[in-house]
């Protein structure tokens, strides 16, 4: 009774709530209220842990002044008797944009043609702020927050009281506030203006060219910060004024969140936190159950979406083949993401961003509980561990006494999908969610008709269903809601609307079409409705049976409970396995070994290998024991892991194009540990790759040396002691010959050689800068002004010092003669030239600088300069002395990397050593990894191919490719892999199939487009395309 | 033998002034290749075998081991010494003569503006002096079906030698078929968008539309040839197609297009088709054997369109329709100056399964015969054209392949161009 009357109170109450504010005029009289209630008889959850039932809750001016089982409750207030229902502290979502409009909002460009032709270079933006667009550390998303009813209410009634506001655009986007879902006026619902600081690595909506690149945006983020503190150092001592800088520095104690897109890059923000020396909460994408092992060791606090996948629609067998294993297993693992993220004991607290559907998040939420996650984890996540994130863990997240009164109403456990939630109190104010009073009309009805001519008879009337969703049959016409139905029924509060056609005369009714309109009044339904839309006729709808009846249809499919669900296979793609590979003592036996070494090629011979190296080569090698895998190679040939110095697969990016120096970028950042080409590559013998910058630009960025540890981490691919290097790059790319036009430095290659002088030249500078400031005692450095730390100078000084090495792009003679003249004029060695198709004509000037090449075999005529490349440009470089390589720059020629070295017999007659070691101890001198691999020799790594055949024939294939004594690629496991993978694929297409779809509808299959990246691929960080 | 050499040498010091190599005259006296082991190219070898021919034709093949060099007293005299034999390689669907570099605007002549271009053809704009024939000749390629790229209807294809001093010269079988390149039913996101998923092609049905109204109105054409008063260029170069001269080569890669077009075309009556690409063949078997379909085969060295296919699927795609009977050739698509390593394609089929002759087919013999010049060339067969390569090994490897002559219509041409001149002025200068 009591709850009647309140919700009637408060319907009649609600339009004459008016805004009010401090200082603000008023039109009207004043009306301030304390909101000053009491809940009783309430099941409390005051935190995540703690649940207090037939609990006291006492609230007054928008805070929670006393709860407990026994409080006083203050004489004359009203008091609510929730009758054991819920009441819980609202969520909070920490990564939403709400209610930001943002007057200076840009649009990608649309034409990016003339983007590239006449790239925006500098920052459009008027007044002393950073050069990039996309550092804003000064935009406050406070000054731009309007109130937004819509999404307010549909997150209200998803059960959040408090989100955390920002514009998503930019790399450093500046603060968040964090702001109340109630309907008063802004001044009223910012709970704090500044809470939080954001960042990400994608660029937003400038239009300026840099960076175009995920490693561009990484470099961006990490120089900012280091200029900020460049500039605080600095204060009062430099004449400089930039506000982003001051911006970066004052909001440096507030709470770091950072978006990125996947897994990957959540282990890429914890790679450059410590770099830069602060912390971030981790925006992930859900997928973090991918990598659950390395996110753990990077100890962050995550945001995490719980937007899980729809099914596809899995109809046809062609279509599905267009499905990516990853995309089906995400489908299916999803749902167990914190379920893995509590198992692993990681913070983290849930979002609603990524959401199509708001209106998802419940059943989402349930089936994150289904799937294993506790309910005080998702609760932690909702309530607790977003306040503790920005600090707020005093006031919000709890009902504590003091805490802010932001909790919902519910009539029942939250984690049941038969619970709804009846209102929600935003500080202390009510909102309605759900009707309460929604009457139960599940029964049957007699309706009898009384018309001007006719009378019917009784027609039998049977409502069930959900009763805030009821459907109803008459006689056996079924009436639904469902819009394809002329048959409809539609009971809104107390009226009740049906409209059904008779076909056929039944010799009782007449037939027609008959539209009712009635309430309910007394026990029945009673009033008017017309047949045919001409006569008009009164009815009534007497219950004939007091019992509810079931004919409920439409009951979803009961989750069973013990759902089979896939495992987790590293990495997360096709070829993936949940084990991960271990290293065995392994003997090769009576195997013809391609040694590369003093002994040549033994024509019987055995290799032992243990703890990823090899210890013993030899003609006959007897081991004892059985902990020795024998590995029968009567027949077949073994040789070095080939080793592409020049690749581009497993990288999310390959060019920083947008300047003609990126020497700050690094491909190490950028690693995609889970592209399938890793192991298709294995699968064509290759063990290690250099996985360079792309040649958009004279000087490139860091180069990654990577060994194909097919399974683990970008970071546990790197080849860890390997020597630094750094993409250059010559020629037609650099100076943009395929645009019509273009209006960046340099466009010919003089301007390229000066690009090369300028930045040694800055290096040289900056280096003695240092060296003059690191020079001085402390009490000199208070007074001197400190340099600022550059990264892009930092690379280039490392290559003046040998601390990193060149590899240069370059096609013709007279830009390879220049490089190597600049380079000695700053006392340096170029290390490699790689492409080199000239090089066979100044062979002799790249033998005396010590210059080595890596060529294509047979490539030319694709452009301009490389219209005098010959295929005996390996040979004659080979024969003037260079070191050579073969390498691929194709994710498919990779793969044959092996034949392209065979094509030097045909073309320049070199002989089958020479050929074989053109892509294993070659390219290993040229990556300065020849004392670890290149050849089969006593200590080096275990990287080794078994092959079927001769190594430089077309008819031969790996049988087992060996890195660091793993077996990672095994012609037979393939069979079984091959196996694996179609049956995975088949038993979660049947469990598609038959899975209910809670709202929205199935996705199409949609081929997936794997893009192929190469040298030349400029656009390459939002994707690419073919060649 | 020496003579030859003499020759040849003489050959390479006219090249050094000109880089284009100099066509040679009619075969004016009868010549025999023996001691060789001879590769008919449809399926057979002769372990010690000869080949004769006159006038550019072949006159004998056979075994060596019977025959009495005497009796070819007449014949320029070749001792092959365990040499091998092939039939010049086929290569199709290809852009050699009309374009020199891919990235240069000028340089290329292979795609007409429009949709429509049935009247276009590549005859006339094959560029005997391409830098790019003497490398394809260089590894055993000597016939070429010179196609037009472009949008929907690109135009004829015609076979062309790699030799001629033009291409009056060079023409080997004139307008031979029409390209079709089925629309796509989806495309691939654009680079920038920051999507990954394909997009579907919202002109799809419009564009089919067009390619039935051409057929339409090009098979009422052909039913009133004789009576037409006013010339259409685009209808005129389909009469071909239904008189039976000219076959049509369907550019198509997916299940859905394979299917719709051959259905399509065969709807309007015209059967004899080719399909180009395929890449996803393998997913249309079916329907290929059921309609008996000849396939010109993407370039193999590719990398799968899918993740979860096997890994060698591209590799092993020639031995999967070659189990189940379907007549392949291999096309070497994709960058020009990659195609003259169209005989390792046909390698690597062997090493995933095909037969090593009939491996060989499918760049000789199965390619003759789907651009419909089988009775001219494509095998050593008596009274075939001489088109003949002798290698001193395996021309499927490259570890093994080194063409030594190479005879079109029973002329040798010379094997060096632009590049083994570059090879030996700096092998010069490096051995000093």
């Amino acid at each position: 009774m009591l709850k009647k009357y309140f919700i009637l109170l408060l319907v009649l109450v609600i339009p004459f709530l008016s805004y009010s504010q401090e200082g603000f005029p008023v039109n009207g009289v004043n009306d301030i209220r304390e909101n000053h209630y009491a809940f009783i008889n309430a099941n409390i959850i005051i935190d995540y842990k703690t649940k207090l039932e037939n609990g006291i809750l006492v609230i007054k001016n928008g805070v929670i002044t006393s709860v407990g089982k026994n409080v006083s409750i203050p004489e004359g207030i009203r008091v609510f008797d929730l009758q054991g229902n819920y009441v819980y502290p609202s969520f909070i979502d920490l990564y939403t944009d709400y209610g930001i409009i943002d007057d200076e909002s840009r649009n990608i460009s649309s034409n990016w043609i003339s983007s590239y032709n006449s790239p925006q270079m500098l920052s459009n933006k008027s007044g002393p702020f950073a050069w990039n667009e996309s550092i804003r550390p000064e935009y406050n998303s406070v000054d731009y927050i309007k109130i937004d009813n819509k999404i307010s209410n549909k997150l209200r009634s998803e059960g959040f009281g408090l989100v955390v506001s920002h514009n998503m655009d930019g790399i450093m986007r500046g603060t968040g506030s964090l702001v109340s879902l109630g309907d008063d006026v802004e001044q009223k619902i910012i709970i704090k203006d500044k809470v939080s600081n954001h960042f990400s690595f994608m660029k937003g909506s400038t239009r300026q060219r840099y960076p175009s690149s995920l490693m561009g945006a990484v470099a961006l983020l990490k120089q900012s910060f280091f200029d900020a503190n460049w500039y605080s150092t600095n204060s009062g001592k430099i004449n400089e004024t930039n506000l982003s800088l001051s911006a970066i520095n004052k909001n440096n104690n507030l709470p770091k969140i950072i978006e990125v897109r996947d897994k990957l890059k959540v282990l890429l923000a914890q790679k450059i936190e410590k770099e830069i020396g602060i912390k971030f909460i981790i925006k992930g994408q859900g997928d973090e159950y991918q990598r659950i092992k390395e996110i753990k060791e990077g100890n962050s606090n995550l945001i995490v979406p719980i937007n899980y996948p729809k099914p596809y629609n899995v109809d046809d067998p062609f279509k599905n083949k267009d499905i990516l294993l990853s995309q089906l297993k995400h489908w299916e693992l999803a749902p167990s993401n914190p379920f893995f993220l509590e198992k692993n004991n990681i913070d983290f607290s849930i979002t609603t961003n990524g959401l199509k559907n708001l209106s998802d998040f419940r059943d989402n939420l349930i089936k994150s509980h289904e799937r294993g996650a506790s309910k005080a984890i998702l609760l932690k996540a909702l309530t607790y561990n977003p306040s503790k994130f920005i600090k707020m863990e005093n006031k919000l997240g709890a009902l504590n006494e003091s805490f802010i009164a932001n909790f919902f109403i519910a009539d029942g456990d939250i984690f049941s999908e038969k619970t709804k939630i009846i209102s929600n109190w935003v500080q202390g104010k009510w909102h309605r969610v759900n009707d309460t009073n929604i009457i139960d009309f599940s029964g049957e009805y007699l309706l009898s008709f009384n018309g001007e001519n006719k009378k019917f008879n009784d027609v039998l009337l049977t409502v069930y269903g959900d009763k805030d969703k009821p459907r109803a049959k008459i006689g056996s016409v079924e009436l639904t809601d469902s819009l394809e139905s002329t048959n409809k029924i539609l009971i809104d509060d107390e009226n009740i609307n049906l409209s059904f056609n008779l076909k056929k005369d039944n010799g009782v009714n007449s037939p027609g079409e008959y539209k009712l309109s009635g309430f309910f009044s007394n026990g029945r339904f009673i009033g008017k409705g017309t047949l045919n839309n001409l006569e008009w006729f009164e009815w009534t709808g007497v219950k004939k049976s007091v019992n509810k009846i079931k004919i409920d249809k439409t009951l979803k499919v009961s989750r069973s409970k013990k759902e089979n669900i896939g495992d987790v296979i590293y990495p997360f793609v096709e070829y993936g396995s949940k084990n991960l590979k271990s290293q065995e003592r392994m003997l090769i036996k009576g195997a013809k070994i391609w040694t590369l070494e003093g002994e040549g090629i033994i024509e019987k011979g055995d290799v032992l290998i243990d703890k990823g190296k090899i210890i013993e080569v030899g003609e006959e090698i007897s081991v004892n024991g059985n902990d020795t895998r024998i590995v029968d190679g009567s027949g077949m040939h073994l040789t070095p892991g080939i080793i592409d110095e020049h690749s581009h697969i497993a990288l999310s990016g390959v060019n920083e194009g947008s300047q003609s120096n990126t020497a700050e970028v690094r491909m190490k950042d950028v690693i995609n540990s889970e592209d399938v080409n890793i192991y298709r590559q294995l699968a064509g013998g290759v063990t290690t790759s250099q996985l360079l910058h792309g040649s958009a630009n004279a000087i490139g960025g860091q180069s990654a040396i990577v060994k194909f540890r097919w399974g683990s981490s970008p970071e546990e691919m790197i080849i860890s002691d390997a020597d630094e290097y750094i993409k250059f790059a010559l020629g037609e790319n650099v100076k943009r010959s395929r645009a019509t036009s273009s209006t960046r430095f340099p466009d010919t290659r003089m301007g390229v050689e000066q690009v090369f002088v300028d930045a040694f030249n800055k290096a040289k500078i900056y280096e003695s800068k240092w060296k003059y400031y690191n020079s001085l005692s402390k009490k000199e450095k208070i007074n001197a002004v400190m340099p600022r730390k550059d990264i892009e100078l930092d690379a280039l000084k490392d290559i003046l010092n040998g601390q990193m090495h060149i590899t240069c792009h370059s096609y013709v003679q007279s830009e390879i003669n220049m490089l190597m003249k600049v380079a000695e004029k700053f006392d340096f060695k170029v290390n490699t030239f790689t492409h080199i198709l000239e090089g066979y004509k100044v062979a002799d000037i790249m033998a005396n600088h010590g210059a080595g090449g890596a060529s294509f075999a047979d490539w030319w005529a694709f452009k301009n300069e490389v219209k005098e490349a010959i295929p005996y440009n390996a040979a004659l470089m080979t024969q003037a002395g260079v070191v050579t390589a073969i390498n691929s720059d194709n994710r498919e020629m990779a793969r044959r990397l092996n034949q392209e070295a065979g094509k030097t017999i045909k073309y320049g007659n070199l002989s089958e050593i020479e050929a074989v070691k053109l892509v294993t101890l070659n390219p290993a001198k040229l990556l300065n990894l020849d004392h670890r691999m290149g050849s089969i020799k006593v200590g080096k790594d275990a990287d080794l191919v078994l092959w079927n055949g001769h190594p430089l024939s077309i008819y031969s294939k790996p049988l087992k490719t060996i890195v660091d004594g793993k077996i990672y690629y095994d012609l037979e496991e393939d069979k079984k892999l091959r196996n694996e993978i179609k049956k995975e694929r088949a038993r979660i297409i049947s469990k598609m199939k038959n899975s209910d779809v809670r709202s929205g509808s199935r996705r199409k299959p949609v081929k997936t487009a794997h893009f192929e990246l190469t040298c030349e691929d400029e656009y390459d960080y939002q994707s690419t395309s073919e060649n | 033998m020496k003579k030859l050499y003499l020759l040849i040498l003489f050959i390479i010091s006219q090249n050094i002034y000109s880089q284009v190599p100099e066509p040679v005259g009619e075969q004016d006296r009868p010549i025999i290749l023996y001691n060789a082991q001879v590769h008919i190219g449809n399926g057979t070898i002769i372990e010690n075998g000869y080949i004769c021919f006159d006038s550019g034709k072949i006159t004998h093949v056979g075994d060596f081991n019977n025959t009495i060099l005497r009796n070819f007293e007449n014949h320029i005299q070749f001792d092959l010494n365990n040499k091998l034999v092939y039939p010049g390689l086929i290569l199709p669907i290809s852009k050699v003569g009309l374009e020199d570099i891919s990235a240069i605007r000028a340089t290329r002549d292979h795609t007409e503006i429009g949709d429509i271009n049935s009247n276009i053809r590549t005859l006339t704009s094959y560029n005997t002096d391409s830098d790019m024939i003497s490398t394809f000749r260089f590894n055993g390629i000597l016939l070429s079906q010179v196609t037009p790229d472009g949008d929907l209807i690109t135009g004829n294809s015609s076979i062309m030698m790699m030799e001629g001093w033009n291409w009056e010269d060079a023409a080997y079988k004139v307008d031979n078929g029409i390209h079709f390149k089925w629309p796509r039913k989806t495309y691939p996101p654009s680079r920038r968008s920051g999507s990954t998923e394909f997009r579907s092609n919202t002109n799809y049905k419009s564009t089919v539309d067009k390619i039935h109204k051409f057929l339409i109105d090009s098979r009422s054409y052909f039913d009133r040839r004789d009576n037409i008063e006013e010339i259409n260029l685009k209808l005129e170069a389909m009469l071909g197609v239904f008189s039976d001269e000219k076959k049509v080569y369907i550019h198509a890669n997916s299940r859905e297009q394979i299917i719709e077009s051959v259905q399509t075309f065969k709807r309007h009556g015209i059967n004899n088709l080719v399909i180009v690409g395929a890449d996803d063949a393998y997913y249309a078997i079916d329907f290929i054997k059921e309609n008996n379909l000849p396939i010109l085969l993407n370039n193999i060295h590719r990398t799968p369109s899918r993740n979860q296919e096997d890994v060698d699927l591209p590799y092993k795609l020639p031995y999967l329709l070659y189990k189940e009977g379907i007549l392949v050739g291999l096309t070497a698509s994709g960058s020009l100056h990659s195609q003259r390593n169209l005989p390792f394609l046909a390698g690597t089929s062997v090493a995933y399964g095909v037969p090593k002759e009939e491996a060989l087919k499918m760049i000789t013999y199965n390619t003759a015969r789907i651009l419909g010049i089988d009775n001219l060339t494509g095998s050593l067969e008596v009274g075939k054209d001489a088109n003949i390569i002798v290698s001193k090994g395996d021309i499927l490897d490259m570890r093994t392949s080194q063409i030594v002559h190479a005879f079109i219509t029973g002329r040798e041409i010379n094997l060096n161009g632009k590049q083994q001149i570059l090879y030996d002025r700096f092998n010069r200068k490096y051995s000093n």
